[in-house]
């Protein structure tokens, strides 16, 4: 397996081509494992703690090699920087068909440099790559830059697929997502800013080259097993029908929503809280991800009679809203119309804008008005007018949520990167410590559910390398109580029992590993959670990564080469000052018990301490500082990166 | 850009002789209408098996996915989402073969599929237009692309995983691939056929069923 980089210096407008070398596989499997390398190498020479929206900051876009292979999985290309809203490891995942069609130019990791001296888009075809100019395309929203910059392209080669910033990007706004296609968000840790800082509207690719598979019988035949397996599976037309906005019934069954800034963990409102509302409106397609078996996503339109708020909307088109938009919007912000679920999903797609950070940013403002922490005249200051901070009213909602796209108001200017930046320069502001309501973990992010009954969940939220959120360390052992996968990866059942802090940590950490080695595949994460082995990507996926790229890494190797991919994003969190006490969640979630919900009563610190300390120790870290040690790295091959940490303080002692 | 020729999955080589008659194509593909997802595994799995030393690329794949022309319907005023374009083994002789100024085309004895010959085919194009379905393709190197069948055992019909299951006030299908490989009126009947009613289940409650969460959760 071989691949290609293109190296994109935006100051000089230089464009140079470099080869991925097998080796390079064998040590980081491909997409986000080689992403990271990438951007470890490029802070070897350039200030890792420079400012994130400096020249110097790097923007990597990668993809795996199973996505659009024939194996199935989906295709999800990996944006990797450092993250201008949490001044970290920063990276974000998304599918639609970006990624499948760039591996057709033959170039599959782009890492981009510099700062362009005026607005430009990147243009792919084959191997032909230019820079031009995006005056027309700059202040566009996503959906218009994608359907102009297709326009213009055209259909030959191929068709263009774009990756493209919206005005939130533009602005530089710390927490704007970078979109694909229009249709898919790589949402998390302010990639937007990244690209809005270095004057890089889009990136349009046409291709028709091709793909070479090195044993192609093994991947057909693989191919062929796993689409047996998942048809015979029930719950892949559940997600068929229902994506993870199914997720709501069973999160309200068992208190698991994060409702008004995490005020109380169930939905109100009849309808809102079931998935059911999705019969009534109009589903026109379903649509999936290229090379993807599943197709958990479709296409609906309003027209008008479905709600009451519906016909604000009529004839606007939606994708069905994943859980997180309706756990941000429902969730966070009370709306409880769908219809304007719907209308927030498609508001932050088209703005290129994180729906996480962004609901909790709102919703912390919200919470203060609501416990009369500040008054009208506060608010006014703010907004420079009046401005009502209604739970739930979709109206006010959207002008706050201009105010933080456009940056045309202090709350926009505040809180732009996010609740816990936000909350500190209020409070400085007012001062007065607001910081009991911002909702936050890992490096400031936030994330709309609940967390205090989950001790996995809750430790992942406190590690997790990119900050809190669910992706890095999925915990499914604990919060679905599989019992049976306890018993296979600790030997017995206590890992899926949420009372005690037993292997809590352990989960954590082998399932990152896992993760890490699903977004190195390039493949999709809901695949490996209908996985009929038991979320075993080393075997499950192992023997297609082994037709498709001929390293012949076995199970046990390629945990150990997920496990390394972790040891890297820690590294270079380790380099940017982050120790054990940046491990920690907000207040609310760490002391104020939960009141509703199955499990009443629980609190984060109940087993933070144990989780966490447990965590390092199956990590091999230090436990004080949760610093890598130099032992652990050896034994993982990362001799290089111990020196790295070493000449920079940042290895474990002794 | 592949300049390799493009491997043919045919079972024989039939020559007909002017005046002979040509077989109709009994079995053949079809297409459940306006229900594809664009999920493009058809494409990738043709050009795959295709390809004599393993490539993947849409560009090469004789069936191709793309956007329903746009005019309205019942159930979309804006277009239909996806389509997959097929070939229709259209019958004696097929308008791609009598247009074909050099009789390039030969005919797979198993399945009566017109392949085309690339030692024949000068790569004119005249079959390009000649299509009246526009599904003879033309690859980045100039080659002409049309389906062969695979001799029998199509491979984008064994990779269509797609199950449209279109609920709400769209039509409701039965959990059935879009493509199929069946004559005329098995392919009537399965896609006339009355959908089971299920319950609607969330994914949750489906995995709670399929044991992959346990009930205390």
């Amino acid at each position: 397996m071989e691949s290609n980089l293109l190296r994109v210096d935006l100051t000089t407008g230089e464009i140079k081509s470099e080869i991925i070398g097998h080796e390079v596989f064998e040590r980081w499997v491909g997409g986000s494992g080689i992403n990271n390398w990438i951007m470890w190498e490029h802070f070897l020479t350039h200030d890792i703690n420079c400012d994130p929206r400096s020249p110097d900051n790097i923007f990597v876009f990668g993809v795996g090699p199973l996505a659009g292979s024939g194996a199935g999985s989906g295709v999800k290309g990996r944006i990797t920087f450092k993250s201008p809203c949490y001044d970290m490891f920063g990276d974000s995942a998304g599918g639609g068909k970006f990624p499948y069609m760039i591996r057709f130019t033959g170039y599959e990791y782009i890492a981009i440099t510099g700062r362009a001296p005026k607005p430009v888009y990147l243009h792919i075809c084959n191997d032909e790559v230019s820079l031009h100019d995006a005056s027309h395309l700059w202040g566009k929203d996503t959906k218009d830059t994608h359907a102009i910059l297709q326009e213009e392209l055209g259909t030959y080669p191929s068709k263009t697929h774009t990756l493209s910033i919206g005005q939130a990007g533009e602005n530089q706004v710390g927490i704007a997502g970078v979109v694909s296609d229009a249709l898919r968000i790589h949402a998390r840790c302010g990639g937007g800013a990244v690209l809005g800082s270095k004057n890089l509207k889009a990136i349009a690719v046409q291709g028709n080259g091709g793909i070479k598979i090195n044993n192609p019988e093994g991947i057909m035949k693989w191919s062929d097993e796993f689409r047996k397996s998942l048809d015979v599976n029930e719950a892949v037309y559940g997600f068929k029908r229902r994506g993870t906005l199914g997720a709501v019934e069973m999160y309200q069954h068992i208190g698991s929503h994060f409702w008004r800034n995490g005020q109380g963990n169930m939905f109100r409102g009849g309808e809102i809280t079931s998935d059911n509302w999705v019969k009534r409106f109009h589903k026109y397609s379903e649509v999936c991800s290229s090379d993807c078996f599943i197709a958990c996503d479709a296409k609906y339109k309003i027209d008008g009679t479905e709600s009451e708020a519906a016909t604000k909307y009529v004839d606007e088109s939606f994708r069905r809203p994943e859980y997180l938009t309706t756990g941000s919007a429902a969730g966070a912000l009370d709306v409880r119309d769908w219809a304007e679920v719907a209308h927030w999903g498609k508001l932050t797609n088209d703005y290129g804008i994180d729906n996480q950070d962004l609901s909790c940013s709102i919703s912390f403002l919200m919470e203060l008005k609501q416990r009369d922490l500040i008054s009208d005249d506060d608010v006014a200051n703010l907004f420079g007018h009046s401005q009502s901070l209604e739970w739930g009213n979709m109206d006010d909602i959207e002008r706050l949520v201009d105010s933080i796209v456009f940056q045309t108001n202090p709350f926009g200017k505040m809180f732009g990167d996010g609740p816990y930046k936000g909350a500190l320069r209020y409070s400085e502001m007012m001062g007065q410590n607001f910081m009991k309501y911002a909702m936050y973990g890992k490096g400031g992010a936030s994330f709309t559910e609940e967390m205090r009954p989950f001790p996995t969940w809750m430790n992942n939220m406190a590690v997790a390398s990119r900050g809190a959120d669910h992706l890095k360390g999925l915990g499914l052992i604990e919060k679905f109580q599989r019992r049976d996968l306890s018993q296979i990866y600790f030997g017995g059942p206590e890992a899926a029992d949420l009372t005690i802090p037993d292997y809590k940590g352990a989960s954590t950490a082998i399932i990152e590993n896992q993760v890490a080695l699903l977004n190195s595949y390039g493949v999709c994460m809901f695949h490996w959670m209908l996985d009929p082995a038991g979320y075993m990507p080393e075997s499950y996926y192992g023997e297609a990564y082994r037709s498709i790229t001929g390293v012949e890494h076995d199970s046990e190797q390629l945990m150990r080469d997920g496990e390394r991919i972790c040891n890297l994003e820690k590294a270079f969190n380790s380099r940017v000052g982050m120790r054990r006490e940046h491990d920690t969640v907000c207040e609310r979630w760490m002391w104020e018990p939960t009141e509703e919900g199955l499990y009443p009563g629980s609190v984060a610190a109940d087993m933070f301490e144990p989780v966490l300390d447990e965590y390092y120790q199956w990590r091999g870290w230090d436990v004080k500082s949760g610093l890598q040690t130099r032992a652990k790295l050896e034994e993982l091959d990362l001799g290089d990166v111990a020196d790295v940490l070493e000449s920079d303080r940042a290895l474990a002692r002794g | 850009m592949s300049a390799q020729p493009q491997k043919e999955l045919v079972t024989g080589e039939t020559w007909y002789q002017p005046g002979d008659e040509i077989l109709n194509v009994g079995t053949k593909l079809f297409a459940l209408r306006n229900q594809c997802t664009e999920c493009n595994v058809c494409e990738v799995a043709c050009s795959l098996v295709h390809s004599p030393d393993g490539e993947i690329n849409p560009q090469l794949s004789r069936v191709r996915i793309d956007h329903a022309p746009e005019k309205p319907s019942k159930v979309n005023r804006e277009g239909l989402g996806f389509v997959a374009e097929i070939c229709h083994h259209c019958g004696n002789p097929p308008p791609c073969a009598e247009v074909c100024p050099t009789d390039a085309f030969y005919y797979d004895p198993k399945t009566l599929a017109a392949v085309i010959d690339q030692d024949n085919c000068i790569q004119c194009m005249e079959c390009v237009p000649g299509c009246p379905f526009d599904v003879v393709f033309v690859a980045p190197s100039g080659e002409l692309l049309k389906c062969d069948l695979c001799g029998g055992d199509p491979v984008c019909v064994k990779a269509c995983s797609t199950r449209p299951e279109m609920l709400n006030k769209g039509k409701q299908y039965n959990r059935m691939p879009v493509l199929f490989y069946e004559d005329q009126p098995e392919f009537n009947r399965l896609s006339r056929e009355e959908p089971v009613k299920r319950d609607e289940v969330g994914i949750m409650q489906a995995m709670l069923e399929a044991g992959k969460i346990s009930s205390g959760a």
